[in-house]
């Protein structure tokens, strides 16, 4: 039969960022695909011959607007690390609390894309319209609605007053009651079932093959949870990975709706846990130059990430590489689309989560 | 390197189960001199100060380091060597299919030519502007850009502080 | 025709950007900012739309890709630069793959600030482009 080379991407309407798959067809049948990225590689890596490493936290946050506040996390443990730094305590929970606020919105912004992608308008305005919900609360805690910035090394640059606090669980867990609603749609929909259902299945010996993170192992059947060796204060929190079996795009979109509970639920138990008052100690000064190297893993909205920073005593690092979980997820994704239908293949691309501009940075 | 038990100790990674975190390049760059007033260490005794200074610094000016970190549940490993420029690295395809990704991006931005990759795109991923962008020479040239830029900033804000007074 | 020119169609491409601006931009088509009460519609389609709107830098990649999308677009054609990213490089300026804003590449219209740019900035921006827009098609008519 003949073969067709259809091209996929950059400009693709249901890709909100670039990504090329040269897809070999034969008939509608997906033969093979591969990919070219590079339309968003800026080279921010070498960044750090330019500007010091006290600066390079804001860079990092740009590698990516979505999970932006966990780049910086990222970059600032590492350096903490790195110059064997005591973050105060209630710092280090106020950026837990931050961190499961971004996995929230992450979620909430790709379920919107998901059901865009397979033609569900409404349901897409109806996640983004919560999203908003989730910015607000950053726009009043941090100042920013996507780059946050209040990551410095040491600590935090902002605190959250107590009766704040409160407030914001309020608001999360009746966000979570609407989002019940909307949930329910994405499960019991039978178009959505026949659309996602059975699609892309990621079998769980394939899973670990291709080495994948995230919500994406977990969604066939892995546990692998980066929260759960404990760093960052999640240690003091009870936390169960949230696992499915089925690893089909279904399974991978109900995995990340369990998520936003799950996090609802760390934010109540952290805010249970920290210490109360006002007017806490937020930052740890550093001193003096970083020497050393260090990774960094990291559980964000799409999987695991991994910061390798290596410092030799200047102002400038030597070398910082960031492994986004896209990155990690690319070859489960080019496992899935060859053998599939073209009609699925968007299905496909968005259920792993693609965040281009962390995988090229 | 030692390729066979460099393969032979990945492969036991593989066995035993672990992922395949990362694969990372430092290029090494011996660190510049302290400009003057900074120098943070006391002077060696003039002596020995050039051997000592001169040896690592060209050898270290043409080797990079490689790092496969692998990962298992809360464990987390890694394997490292230091290549010279020239050196061909074997490809862990074989064992860990994630792998092209990194070899691919290792070959493209370092330079590093790697043997042997599941997944070869030519060169194709990136696509830079700078060829191999994280090459010791490229690196060097744009060190020396920075701190051109820099002094001649510098001098430019004394002569205008000069014009002031 | 001026019901015409309030009804702009948007392309919307994303350069190398990181996503901040660019989401920003979807979250106008969203309930709270709701452009499409105005009739801005986001199309998929170079031949349909009116409006380039570009987040992010130009680099060695992509500047084909933009300047492709523009020469397939309609006159009259306004580009809407969104982003610090978009509008000089911003803080990637220095990076070695990133060459400058997109006025490297095609003439922009309307340069939108901010580092992520606004909601409210990028539907200013937009309305400043449907002016540009109604100030050439004058020309042309
Ligand atoms: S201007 Fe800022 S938020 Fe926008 S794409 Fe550039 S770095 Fe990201």
């Amino acid at each position: 039969m003949k073969r067709t080379v259809v091209p996929f991407g950059p400009q693709h309407p249901v890709l909100p960022e670039p990504l090329v798959l040269d897809l070999i067809l034969e008939d509608e049948k997906v033969l093979d695909a591969i990919p070219t990225i590079g339309y968003i590689h800026r080279g921010l890596e070498m960044m750090v011959e330019r500007v010091e490493y006290t600066e390079m936290g804001f860079v990092v946050e740009r590698i990516c607007g979505i999970c932006s506040f966990m780049h910086g996390m990222g970059y600032c443990v590492s350096l903490e690390t790195i110059m064997n730094i005591e973050i105060p305590e209630r710092a280090a929970w106020l950026r837990l609390i931050w961190a499961e606020i971004s996995r929230i919105q992450s979620h909430l912004l790709w379920l919107g894309l998901g059901a865009d992608a397979f033609g569900f308008e409404n349901l897409f305005m109806h996640c983004w319209r919560m999203r908003e919900q989730i910015l607000d609360i950053f726009e009043k805690t941090t100042g920013g609605r996507i780059i946050h910035s209040v990551n410095r090394i040491g600590g935090v640059k902002r605190d959250m007053s107590d009766t704040e606090l409160a407030a914001i669980l309020v608001q999360l867990q009746d966000l979570g009651k609407q989002f019940k609603k909307t949930a329910n749609v994405f499960g019991t929909d039978p178009s959505i079932a026949h659309r996602l259902g059975g699609v892309g299945v990621l079998s769980m010996e394939d899973a670990r093959a291709v080495d994948c993170v995230g919500p994406m192992a977990r969604a066939s059947g892995i546990a692998t949870d980066t929260r759960l060796i404990g760093a960052n204060y999640y240690d003091r929190i009870e936390l169960e990975p949230v696992v499915e079996t089925a690893g089909d795009c279904l399974a991978r979109v109900v995995v990340r709706m369990r998520e936003i509970d799950q996090s609802i639920d760390i934010i109540r138990q952290a805010i249970d846990k920290m210490p109360k008052g006002e007017g806490m100690p937020l930052e740890t000064k550093p001193r003096g130059n970083p020497m050393g190297e260090v990774f960094t893993r990291l559980e964000q909205p799409r999987g695991e990430v991994l910061y390798y920073v290596k410092a030799n005593g200047t102002k400038n690092l030597e070398r910082f590489r960031a492994r986004t979980p896209t990155f990690a997820n690319i070859p489960a994704m080019i496992k899935l689309v060859k053998g599939c239908e073209l009609a699925d293949v968007p299905n496909i691309i968005l259920t792993i989560d693609p965040c281009i501009s962390c995988t090229e940075r | 390197m030692d390729s066979a038990s460099f393969l032979a100790r990945v492969g036991d990674y593989h066995k035993a189960g672990w992922r395949l975190a990362l694969i990372n390049v430092t290029t090494v760059i011996a660190a510049p001199a302290p400009p003057h007033g900074a120098a943070a260490e006391p002077a060696a005794p003039a002596t020995d100060a050039p051997t000592a200074d001169a040896a690592p610094a060209s050898q270290a000016a043409s080797v990079f380091e490689i790092a496969w970190a692998f990962a298992k549940d809360r464990e987390f490993e890694t394997i490292r060597e230091q290549i010279t420029v020239g050196d061909a690295v074997p490809s862990i395809s074989e064992f860990f299919g994630a792998a092209f990704l990194y070899e691919n991006e290792i070959r493209e931005l370092f330079g590093i030519n790697v043997t042997g990759i599941g997944l070869d795109l030519q060169g194709q991923l990136y696509k830079t502007v700078t060829k191999v962008p994280f090459s010791h020479q490229a690196i060097k040239a744009r060190l020396a850009a920075t701190a051109a830029a820099a002094a001649a900033a510098s001098a430019a804000s004394a002569a205008a502080a000069e014009k002031k007074a | 025709m001026s019901f015409f020119s309030r009804s702009p169609w948007i392309l919307h491409y994303d350069g190398s950007s990181c996503n901040g601006c660019d989401i920003e931009v979807l979250a106008c088509l969203t309930p709270l900012y709701d452009v499409e009460r105005f009739g801005v519609l986001n199309t998929g389609n170079p031949k349909h739309a009116d409006i380039l709107l570009v987040t992010g830098s130009v680099n060695e990649k992509n500047i084909e890709i933009i300047e492709n999308l523009y020469r397939q677009m309609p006159d009259p054609k306004v580009v809407v630069a969104v982003g610090a990213c978009a509008c000089s490089g911003g803080i990637f300026a220095r990076a070695y793959n990133i060459q400058g804003g997109i006025d490297k590449v095609v003439p922009v219209d309307v340069y939108v600030p901010g580092c992520a740019a606004r909601p409210e900035s990028i539907i200013d921006g937009v309305v400043q482009g449907i002016a540009a827009l109604e100030q050439k098609r004058k020309k042309t008519a």
